[in-house]
């Protein structure tokens, strides 16, 4: 305790006593920050309406390109099991990599938080930059998970045909969670210190393309050079795909689905530690 | 009892720009504090170091009597602010706004002091609302609102009336009162307004580059300068000798283009100027009695709108008029 000047007294005043401490008033603040980040993103028309048309655009376009092209053609040219078609291998690496960009909005939410002193009016009250990073991170992977329903309604409006069990398609959920929560912390982290708008674009843009491609999520990993394969390997956006495309596209749940899941947790934790503690330290409030 | 104390309160941006410079300050429970100075001078940066928003360089302050540097969160729940921007969520509600408010201050039980609040405030018609509709007024007083919801015991306003019209200005000068007096609370405003803190502080403290040149009560500072000032610019070559002879004039002091003459009685003395200098000659005379301004004239040989302008406060002053305006 800290020598107050004689003149001072250090009585809490009445309303502190019935207000929340400890972890309840944590996760009172927790909820609050999580809370908005919801109400003003779906507050928003433009976000509702990107959210249910862009993964149309996805398969539409994407798709697309092979349209012509007979899936047995595809099936053999891509090294996939006979009947797959592309659409059906496209859509669980789409929804993997759409889960890596949404940490990127995240850490623009917070760049618009410090540049109109919103970060200044959550900061100038006993909340601690470790609960506004969590709310933030995890707001923004919560809000990616919204694109998986859409997704999977738009796959079916083109013709995919899903399988799988229950345990499969909870693991499949738990792995984008987990995939969610560990690139908006990392997005967060690496934006912590800026206030400049430009940031999480320009961090998106050299982190998303090279692990986009080097995952397995567009085309089969079977096809890529030596060193592509070898990124592979460590991409968590590739064990996402995996795991996706092994229960959704074909029907099963096996032992190195279970590994990947637990890569994907591994991810999600160390990222939201390392991320924790970096913004304790480096969140700018301006 | 005192609200606030500092000692020694220095802040030292990268190592060498000393925004405060070694300020002592004991401020009494219930009373309205101004810090009065130009853009600058370090006003908003005193309130930074106070709230824990930035980091002490050297010294020590309690608010509250709770240390600002060892328990920062304890001092968290028993301040409040008022940004000089209008900082509020437009995307939410009144109501969602003082949601927020409680849930980031812990507050359990808070939604009967909201409604009042907002009936205080006037705004229990709008609290569905969302603040982007608001007028200035409106989100000026949701701002208040927020900040008085966990019953604070120290308010810091950071120049609360900067780019406002001279209405809206009246209203919160009266607000401003009207929350000291009925909530009890402590306020500590920082302004560039002389009127302003001339109406509203029971003590002001000038601070002019970080240090504070002069404090005391609005009449005291003002009976620190018994004379009048009166600042002369002229086409012809005049000297601080010729000056000096006029019969009245005490002291000359040059500023810039202008002289600054200090007389016993403007009035007596006007007729021995005119006599003493060409008329024509005459580019622009103002007199300035005895007023927080020319106490701060006299104390730095500036007006305070004339010091310590600079890009930053420029961008403040904008960003808060395109706010105001939306």
């Amino acid at each position: 305790m800290s020598t107050a000047p004689p003149s001072m007294l250090k009585e809490a005043p009445a309303h502190l006593s019935k207000g929340h401490d400890g972890i309840t008033g944590q996760w009172s603040q927790f909820w609050g920050l999580y809370s908005r980040e919801f109400i003003k993103t779906f507050r928003n028309p433009w976000v509702i309406a990107m959210t249910l048309i862009q993964p149309f655009m996805w398969l539409a376009f994407f798709g697309g390109m092979f349209s012509a092209v007979p899936d047995t053609e595809i099936d053999l040219f891509l090294h996939l099991p006979p009947g797959t078609g592309y659409l059906a291998f496209l859509l669980p690496g789409v929804l993997a990599t759409g889960m890596m960009s949404i940490g990127m909005f995240g850490a623009m939410s917070t760049i618009q938080d410090k540049r109109f002193g919103f970060m200044k009016r959550i900061l100038i009250t006993p909340t601690s930059k470790a609960t506004v990073y969590l709310a933030k991170a995890l707001g923004s992977a919560t809000r990616g998970l919204v694109q998986i329903p859409v997704m999977l309604t738009a796959a079916l409006a083109f013709g995919v045909h899903f399988q799988g069990s229950v345990i499969g398609w909870a693991a499949w959920v738990i792995g984008l969670i987990c995939l969610g929560i560990g690139f908006s912390a990392m997005f967060l982290a690496l934006t912590a210190s800026s206030t400049d708008w430009q940031t999480p674009g320009v961090i998106a843009n050299f982190i998303t393309m090279p692990l986009m491609f080097a995952s397995g999520a567009m085309f089969p990993t079977s096809i890529y050079p030596w060193w592509m394969k070898d990124i592979a390997d460590m991409n968590p956006v590739g064990y996402s795909a995996g795991l996706s495309r092994d229960v959704l596209t074909y029907g099963q749940f096996t032992g190195s689905d279970v590994a990947a899941l637990g890569y994907l947790g591994l991810f999600a934790i160390v990222m939201i530690i390392a991320g924790t503690a970096l913004a304790s330290r480096y969140l700018k409030v301006e | 009892m005192d609200a606030i104390v500092t000692k020694g309160l220095t802040k030292v941006y990268d190592k060498k720009i000393k925004a405060v410079d070694h300020v002592d300050m004991d401020i009494p429970s219930g009373s309205i504090f101004g810090l009065l100075g130009p853009n600058g001078a370090g006003k908003t940066t005193i309130i930074k170091v106070l709230t824990g928003l930035s980091d002490i360089t050297e010294g020590d302050a309690w608010i509250a009597g709770f240390n600002v540097r060892k328990e920062p969160m304890r001092v968290k729940a028993r301040v409040g602010w008022v940004a000089a921007e209008v900082i509020l969520d437009d995307d939410l509600s009144a109501w969602e706004n003082l949601w927020l408010q409680a849930r980031l201050q812990r507050l359990g039980d808070w939604k009967d002091r909201a409604g009042q609040l907002l009936e205080f405030f006037e705004l229990n018609d709008r609290r569905k609302d969302k603040v982007a509709g608001f007028s200035t007024g409106m989100r000026k007083k949701l701002e208040i609102a927020l900040a008085l919801l966990h019953q604070p015991e120290v308010i810091f306003m950071d120049e609360p009336t900067i780019g406002l019209d001279a209405n809206v200005r009246r209203m919160l000068w009266d607000l401003i009162t009207g929350v000291n007096r009925q909530f009890g609370v402590t306020v500590l405003l920082t302004t560039h307004y002389i009127e302003e803190a001339d109406r509203l502080c029971d003590r002001v403290s000038i601070i002019d580059q970080g240090k504070f040149v002069a404090s005391g009560t609005p009449s005291e500072l003002k009976n620190r300068v018994h004379e009048d000032f009166v600042e002369i610019e002229t086409s012809e070559s005049v000297t601080a000798e010729k000056l000096s002879a006029i019969p009245g004039v005490s002291n000359v002091k040059s500023q810039g283009k202008a002289w600054v003459l200090r007389v016993p009685s403007a009035e007596e003395t006007l007729p021995h100027i005119f006599q003493a200098l060409r008329t024509d000659g005459i580019r622009r005379i103002n007199v300035e009695k005895p007023s927080l301004e020319s106490v701060f004239l006299d104390i730095t040989g500036k007006h305070l709108d004339q010091a310590g302008a600079d890009v930053q406060d420029f961008r403040k002053f904008y960003m808060n008029v395109r706010r105001a305006r939306r």
